[in-house]
């Protein structure tokens, strides 16, 4: 009997701890079904004078700005000549390579010295971390000049 | 005023959140200055950053109370609640007669906005019905809002049923919004006592945490439709909490106590300052086009505080109620994860409570004091050394997975530590991608409606070249981020 009340007593306090271990061990945001991040522009091999418009184009998921957690939206980011390769599990870098629009923007005005460049769409949840898979789009060339 | 007459009049969806004060005439009767000033007050140390917080706009204020829109329905019960939860804070060293007490309801509907990006349509006047049914200190949602954020809240709701509304042709129903689901068992407790003992003689029980004593204030939900339907109470529990409105973690030992929460808490201990004595100094760099042009800036003697403020630091104001409850590291790390706002809450808290004239650093100030006299690239010397900063290539120590230990590395000659590396600092200014035209008297350089403000030392996650003294960053003023955290400043 009591080895059962101690067994009930354990799983009561379970579910207790994975409360508190929710925020480390939440899993990936699952990705919109046939999300598409893409360039609406430039476009590949486009030659472009600073500062230049880049617009991002979304189907089949919404914007919504950083923090907010409601389905099947994120926001974006721009990976400027970034060669690391992408690590889905933890937020997304924030430096002069990994640019964030969190406030949910679609477009931006981007400044680059002259030069080949490569550029990335990437998109990311509530809490910057990219989704599960991955919401990217093709890397595209652009040279400023 | 539907819009048809006037093609290019666009109508969205929108979440509309209706307030006024309680009992506000009442209120002004009885001190009409006083009760001005402190809605003013409560207008601009919780609305204004609040709404802001939660990706809304406020669209006018109307003497006693405000409409705002949001685009999400989950920030603007979010939004209700923390006003809520901030109001209730603020009311409990007051005599009750005296408490400002809000109605808030919140509703999805169709807008039409106006030129003058005012609102109109059902959608706004069934917010505003709602907040005249809600009970003072009390936020009501319609159907349509309950249904979006039902599982994404960590508070309890129950259904007042249907209600027939000024107006509106369809009933409409009513959810009351409890910022803890065991509320709604105390509510109904109180009702079953109420009934058996006479009123007044059970003492209000409350437990530590606003939150809950705020759910547990007596009000008595309105009856339902003239139809006579019957009351229906659920509680939709959900999911625990992400990002969460309530009270922190080390709150966990809920007492219960008798005793109403009149006594003042004791001013809390503020962070340790450091005074920098005034000079001038040459503000920026020639390695990246944002440090340009290199300017003489003259600073006047100020304090700096000596670490960024702590995890430990920043669950003080959260406790007081006037800070997010953001999930962070242990108590001695920097605190993470806070937006610029966030960091603006923390600085009028603490300015509040110690009543000194606490503010974030300006630019130029955090520059001069991160230099500490030195005017080569790092505080000691023109090259990457080991171990003198938190960062990646920094060498060790360092956790790649949040900031060490506010003070775990050497303090600059003005004895200030961590002032680059860790975590990356909000300053006061708006970010402008250059100096050209920057003040040289060491002010803030600021800009009305400023969405993007500065951020200065580099974080933990960037390479050293961040943690140039002349480095700088930026980032959405509304948004939170992992590796950003903040300092405070002290005028004389």
């Amino acid at each position: 009997m009591s080895q059962k009340l101690l067994r009930r007593s354990l799983l009561l306090a379970a579910p207790a701890l994975a409360v508190l271990a929710a925020p480390a061990l939440a899993g990936p945001t699952p990705a919109g079904k046939d999300a598409y991040l893409y360039f609406i522009t430039p476009h590949n091999g486009q030659k472009v004078h600073s500062p230049f418009l880049v617009i991002f184009g979304l189907r089949n998921m919404g914007v919504a700005p950083a923090g907010v957690k409601f389905p099947n939206t994120g926001h974006h980011h721009l990976f400027i000549d970034v060669t690391e390769p992408l690590d889905p599990n933890v937020p997304i870098p924030q430096d002069k390579k990994h640019l964030h629009f969190g406030a949910g923007q679609t477009q931006a005005r981007i400044e680059l010295p002259k030069g080949r460049h490569t550029l990335q769409l990437v998109l990311g949840d509530a809490d910057h971390i990219p989704f599960d898979p991955p919401v990217v789009s093709k890397v595209i060339h652009i040279t400023v000049i | 005023m539907q819009g048809g007459d006037e093609p290019r009049r666009p109508r969205r969806l929108a979440t509309i959140l209706a307030a006024d004060i309680a009992g506000y005439s009442r209120l002004v009767g009885l001190d009409e200055e006083g009760t001005l000033a402190r809605v003013k007050r409560h207008r601009r140390e919780l609305i204004e950053p609040t709404v802001a917080d939660h990706h809304g706009r406020i669209v006018k204020w109307m003497g006693d109370g405000f409409l705002a829109e949001f685009e999400s329905p989950v920030e603007a019960v979010r939004c209700a609640v923390v006003i809520q939860q901030s109001m209730a804070g603020r009311n409990a060293a007051l005599a009750r007669q005296n408490w400002l007490q809000f109605r808030i309801g919140v509703n999805l509907g169709d807008i039409v906005i106006d030129s003058d990006d005012d609102i109109y349509g059902d959608g706004v006047n069934l917010a505003a019905r709602l907040q005249e049914l809600c009970a003072p200190g009390g936020v009501y949602i319609s159907g349509g809002i309950y249904e979006l954020v039902k599982n994404k809240l960590v508070v309890g709701y129950q259904s007042l049923g249907d209600h027939k509304v000024k107006n509106i042709t369809d009933p409409v129903r009513v959810y009351r919004v409890l910022p803890d689901p065991e509320a709604l068992a105390v509510a109904k407790a109180r009702r079953l006592r109420r009934q058996t003992v006479a009123a007044g003689l059970g003492a209000c029980v409350l437990l530590a945490g606003a939150g809950f004593w705020w759910a547990s204030t007596p009000e008595t939900p309105p009856r339902p439709g003239s139809s006579g339907s019957s009351v229906v109470e659920q509680i939709a529990t959900t999911r625990p909490p992400p990002a969460p409105a309530a009270p922190p973690a080390d709150s966990g030992q809920r007492r219960i106590t008798a005793t109403p929460p009149a006594v003042k808490p004791p001013p809390p201990k503020g962070p340790e300052m450091v005074a920098v004595p005034g000079g001038s100094f040459l503000m920026g760099s020639d390695e990246d086009p944002s440090e340009k042009p290199i300017h003489r800036v003259t600073i006047a003697p100020f304090s700096i505080a000596k670490y960024p403020v702590t995890v430990g630091e920043w669950k003080a104001c959260v406790a007081a109620a006037a800070c997010a409850a953001i999930p962070a590291g242990d108590d001695k790390a920097p605190m993470t994860n806070v937006s610029w706002n966030d960091a603006m809450q923390f600085v009028a808290w603490l300015k509040k409570s110690r009543n000194e004239n606490y503010r974030l650093p300006t630019e130029a100030e955090w520059e001069y004091a991160a230099r500490g006299n030195t005017d080569t690239r790092y505080w000691w010397g023109n090259k990457v050394a080991l171990g003198m900063a938190d960062c990646k290539g920094c060498g060790e120590p360092y956790d790649p997975r949040g900031p060490l230990a506010a003070g775990s590395f050497p303090p600059n000659p003005f004895g200030l530590h961590d002032m680059t590396g860790g975590v990356a600092e909000w300053v006061s200014d708006c970010w402008h991608s250059t100096y050209v035209g920057a003040p040289h008297e060491g002010s803030s350089w600021g800009e009305p409606d400023c969405s993007q403000h500065v951020l200065r030392g580099g974080s933990w996650e960037n390479d050293p070249s961040y943690l140039r003294a002349a480095s700088r960053d930026y980032y959405d003023t509304a948004v939170r981020y992992i590796s950003h955290g903040f300092r405070v400043a002290r005028s004389p």
